[in-house]
């Protein structure tokens, strides 16, 4: 047998019952008796989503069943005409149980819930569109023991899901006493399997009241159930024809099926669809991750308190239980990206010693490795977590981090020790936010925390190193013209109304604070956010870096106040500035060079002008030729300033920048012009504050701006 | 060479929402011109007053106010009592006293102050929450389900609540949305964009872009609605075409000009003279900058303000 015969044998075994139900009916109480499920404006909601009408007596019903359900259940073995049948079935069901409410009659009690009434879905739909409700879990049939039935069902209301129930695992719940309704999310919908008609009625209302879906408009109904109800079916074994009938249905509205029963499905399994999983107690796992269910994660589970109160509290050595010290001893903090089978979401291993197994008061190797996996995910995004983990690890009460990469320090307090804290605890930390700050992109997450000192330093070496390593080199051979897209940032626009930084690999925002990579995962994580794609294909000029796609984008984000921009220009239709810029940079006409002054530098510079008076007339979003702010990192980029020369240009800064950017600004000097120590040429305060001092210097060090074209 | 006036009217339109039913049901928007800009195109639906009373009822009103409702005993009274107000065209039933911060009043109470509210009138009917996010997503939700039927406009989906109020609100119990974002374009219209994606119809959103009284960094105020009104004529952005509504009363009533009393500083004058100025001040420069809508509380500013609309439409 195959998939296909036991799908259509089960839509044949529920259309013989429908038909029978059907024809009872009709002999007790006639053609022209009114239908309706009760308490519903949609009279059979599934019938009248799928095909548009709406049936009203009992002679509508035995036309529908002889007329568009018996077309839709075609036998071709096609994927479409089996999801067709599928879907029939659910109709078919949804006939057999509206027979059962004829007359008024009310066929379910407590615990059994049966029909939805429309207040109900409305009540239940608001949860279901705000993610309160991640998931639909459909159980059908008795699990393998009554504690493996409230085990499962329990994992399910534990995650916020909403349970219903089919057929025998509702007697298991009874038979264990377990608290069902509405309001704790776990219903018993019926014994009899059509009673899974029932969840479905859910599903495709929802689709009709909150999806403004057109009654008929199969395939907006599908697409609709498909992205945003998040149903699935658990149907334990022996799962028979009808169940199976029932399922291509479920299948068809985008719901898999999870099932254990090995023997009579055996090999029938489809990719994402029908699932055959072995272990039940796997089931709950295995559907989230088929169904890509994202859980919230509300609490966060350790002893001591978490806000960001706690953020700049000081462990002083005096009230530390244990120190974790990556300057003396091999400690790290890791984001990787695995494959979803490699995760177990939810995990957290501690591996070496406890706590509670240090002395008080002493340093050890600590690393921790936090795991996720998500269809989203990318390994660009690993710097941009980690990142995070500092204010996530302060924000515990009790806890003091300090430090990056394999160059961190965490101290745990006594009193947050005494209060239990103890090593999975950061891995609970860390687990719950990165669930909930990222779910864009993570949907699975574990994390290793490792106290074993020769782990720590095998994997430091191994792993972390080379990670930390493999990220630098990527960040290294990001350039422009290496990426498809750059990304806007109008971050700052709430007080530089007109302002649009267009970030790109070799040019951060000006603010110092969102390079390329940054943007990216800005705009993944919250695609309505400040950061946004601008496509880069139609070049107007290579040597001013000066895109009509650009232009575009920029005058749509600044709301037309500018036209043109050129990415690589100071002079002609030069990046805008905020205010927040960490470095202006500005024309100097005795050398032909420019000069840069940044934020912190108090003096004077060779322009006449201070970093406040340059700030003036730089920021608000306003063009101004010779003048561009700019991050501290742009300084060293082969992008600065290319159409005017570039980086040879620079004749003066303030040592203590000239400082902080000279070993990647003379690497760039040597790559670009083959200058050594290129910094060497540049004045500052100590050499210069006005420009004939600064010219006297630059021909003794024949400085190549001298040189070149006249800027103006 | 003679003067040849030019219509500056856009080829966009502010969309209209209408709040309400039957004969009293009051349209926003609509207008593609500047506020006000009656000369280059007609604007069809002059902006509107809302009245406000609150589940507080009237005993921290000034006199002026307790005097126009003085006899008014439940709430039923009050709101009809809202809805004749002379220049009102919708009443406003803002729900203070639910704040856990203060009154803390059940979810249940305040359901049946609406109910109570949107059987006795006829105009439509405003609901504004208490600022707390999480408790105006439950109020909202079960006060949208209360009122069903009624095209009521609920104040307001946050940036932190959108998905619990609008679904509620927008899909479950077809009610129109408020969105609210505090004095800044990009956060309007990611709200609206946001909105919009949990499947709420554009057609039923009001925004309400923020304020502040006048005097207290009103500036940005006004840039920030002249610039949305800018974006959603000239540019025709879709996603700023809602119409206006801007809640003045709670603004203007709780700045010191309007609260300093009367023995602590005698030469300001009638502390309810200043109240009203205020009011009305505020209400008009809204107006000006691209309101479709505002909400005021005392008789005196309502007429004004009234009689300022007559005068421009």
């Amino acid at each position: 047998m195959t998939l296909f015969d036991r799908a259509f044998g089960g839509s044949s075994e529920m259309y013989a019952w429908a038909e029978k139900s059907v024809a009872e009916a009709l002999e007790k109480y006639g053609a022209d008796a009114a239908v309706s499920l009760p308490s519903t404006a949609y009279s059979l909601p599934c019938y009248y989503a799928v095909t548009g009408e709406k049936l009203t007596t009992l002679g509508e019903v035995k036309a529908a069943l002889e007329g568009k359900i018996k077309e839709m259940m075609t036998r071709k073995e096609r994927l479409h005409n089996v999801f067709q049948a599928g879907i029939a079935t659910a109709l078919a069901a949804e006939i057999i149980e509206t027979m059962k409410y004829m007359d008024g009659a009310q066929p379910y009690e407590e615990p059994y819930v049966g029909h939805f009434t429309d207040a109900m879905i409305r009540e239940l739909g608001v949860p279901l569109v705000t993610g309160d409700i991640p998931g639909v879990p459909v159980i059908i049939n008795a699990a393998p023991s009554v504690e493996e039935a409230v085990a499962l069902v329990k994992s399910y209301q534990a995650q916020g899901n909403f349970v219903t129930c089919v057929g025998g695992i509702c007697d298991q719940l009874i038979e264990a006493g377990y608290n069902t309704g509405f309001n704790v999310r776990v219903t018993l919908m019926g014994k009899d399997i059509t009673s899974a008609a029932h969840v479905v009625s859910i599903a495709l209302r929802a689709a009709l009241i909150f999806g403004n879906i057109t009654p008929g408009d199969l395939p907006n109904l599908m697409k609709y159930t498909f992205e945003r109800v998040f149903a699935f079916v658990n149907a334990f074994a022996p799962v028979d024809d009808l169940t199976v009938g029932c399922g291509a249905g479920a299948i068809a509205f985008g719901f898999p099926v999870i099932s254990n029963d090995m023997e009579s499905l055996k090999g029938m399994n489809v990719p994402k669809s029908l699932i055959l999983q072995p272990d039940t107690e796997k089931f709950n796992p295995t559907s989230i991750e088929a169904r890509d269910v994202k859980i919230k994660v509300t609490d966060i589970d350790i002893p001591v308190a978490f806000a960001s109160a706690f953020e700049g509290e000081i462990i002083r050595r005096g009230d530390m239980q244990v120190e974790f010290d990556g300057s003396r001893v091999d400690c790290f903090e890791l984001v990787q990206t695995k494959e979803a089978s490699e995760v177990e979401d939810h995990k957290i291993e501690v591996i070496g010693p406890d706590l509670d197994e240090f002395e008080v008061g002493t340093k050890h190797s600590i690393g921790y490795i936090v795991e996720v996996a998500g269809r989203n995910m990318q390994s660009d995004f690993e710097p941009v977590f980690e990142r995070k983990f500092h204010s996530y690890l302060n924000c515990i009460e009790g806890v003091m981090h300090t430090g990056q990469r394999d160059m961190i320090r965490v101290r745990v307090g006594k009193a947050a020790f005494e209060a239990g804290f103890r090593a999975k605890h950061i891995g609970e930390v860390l687990y719950a936010k990165i669930k909930n700050e990222f779910d864009a992109v993570v949907d699975k997450c574990q994390v290793k925390v490792i106290t074993d000192p020769e782990k720590c330093t095998e994997l430091r070496h191994n792993l972390a190193i080379p990670s930390f390593d493999k990220r630098d080199d990527r960040l290294r051979t990001l350039t422009d013209e290496s990426v498809e897209v750059y990304y806007s940032c109008i971050l700052c626009q709430a007080f530089s109304p007109s302002h649009v930084c267009v970030v790109t690999p070799e040019r951060l925002g000006l603010c110092g604070a969102v390079s390329w990579l940054d943007a990216k995962a800005t705009n993944e994580l919250d695609p309505q956010g400040p950061c946004q794609v601008i496509t880069k294909e139609r070049v107007i000029d290579e040597r001013t870096g000066e895109y009509e796609d650009v232009n575009e984008a920029v005058k749509m984000y600044s709301q037309g106040a500018l036209e043109n921009v050129s990415l690589y220009s100071i002079m002609e239709n030069p990046m805008t500035s905020c205010g927040c810029f960490e470095c202006i940079c500005g024309i100097e006409p005795f050398s032909n060079g420019v000069i840069i002054a940044n934020r912190e530098y108090a003096g004077m510079t060779p322009l006449g002008m201070t970093f406040p008076e340059l700030a003036s007339m730089t920021g608000g979003g306003v063009q101004t030729p010779g003048f561009m702010g700019h991050g501290k990192h742009f300084i060293a980029s082969k992008k600065f300033m290319k159409a005017e020369g570039g980086i040879e240009r620079i004749v003066w800064m303030p040592k203590e920048l000239k400082e902080t950017v000279a070993e990647r600004l003379n690497e760039s000097a040597k790559e670009l012009y083959g200058i050594e120590n290129f910094t060497d040429m540049i004045g500052d305060e100590t050499i210069a504050e006005d420009p004939e001092t600064l010219l006297e210097f630059l021909t003794e060090k024949g400085h190549p701006a001298l040189g070149m074209d006249p800027m103006m | 060479m003679p003067f040849n006036g030019k219509s500056g009217k856009f080829n966009a339109a502010i969309r209209t929402v209408e709040i309400g039913t039957g004969d009293k049901a009051v349209k926003l928007g609509g207008e593609n011109v500047l506020p006000f800009y009656t000369f280059d195109a007609p604007i069809e639906n002059a902006p509107k007053i809302g009245v406000m009373i609150t589940d507080m009822g009237l005993e921290n009103e000034v006199a002026g106010i307790k005097d126009y409702y003085n006899g008014c005993t439940s709430f039923a009274e009050i709101a009809k009592k809202a809805e004749e107000m002379p220049g009102a065209d919708f009443v406003v039933l803002r729900f203070e006293g639910a704040d856990p911060n203060g009154e803390n009043k059940s979810v249940e109470d305040c359901v049946a102050i609406a109910k109570e509210v949107g059987d006795a009138i006829t105009a439509p009917l405003v609901i504004e929450g208490c600022k707390n996010v999480e408790k105006d997503a439950e109020l909202f939700a079960k006060v949208a389900e209360a009122l069903q039927g009624k095209n009521v406009l609920i104040l307001s989906a946050r940036e932190e609540n959108y998905k619990g109020v609008a679904a509620a609100a927008g899909l479950a119990y077809n009610q129109k949305v408020g969105a609210e974002s505090a004095v800044d374009i990009n956060l309007a219209k990611q709200l609206n964009v946001l909105i919009g994606q949990l499947g709420v119809d554009q057609g039923n959103v009001v925004m309400n872009v923020g304020s502040a009284a006048a005097g207290y960094g009103f500036e940005y105020v006004v840039s920030t609605m002249d610039r949305i009104k800018a974006a959603a004529l000239s540019q025709n952005d879709a996603q700023l075409q809602m119409p206006i509504i801007t809640p003045v009363a709670e603004e203007a009533w709780s700045v010191k000009e309007a609260m300093a009393s009367e023995a602590d500083m005698p030469e300001w004058g009638s502390q309810e003279e200043r109240g009203i100025d205020m009011e009305v001040e505020t209400a008009a420069a809204v107006l000006a900058s691209g309101s479709n809508a505002v909400i005021l509380k005392h008789p005196t500013s309502v007429a004004t303000i009234s009689k300022l609309i007559k005068e421009l439409v």
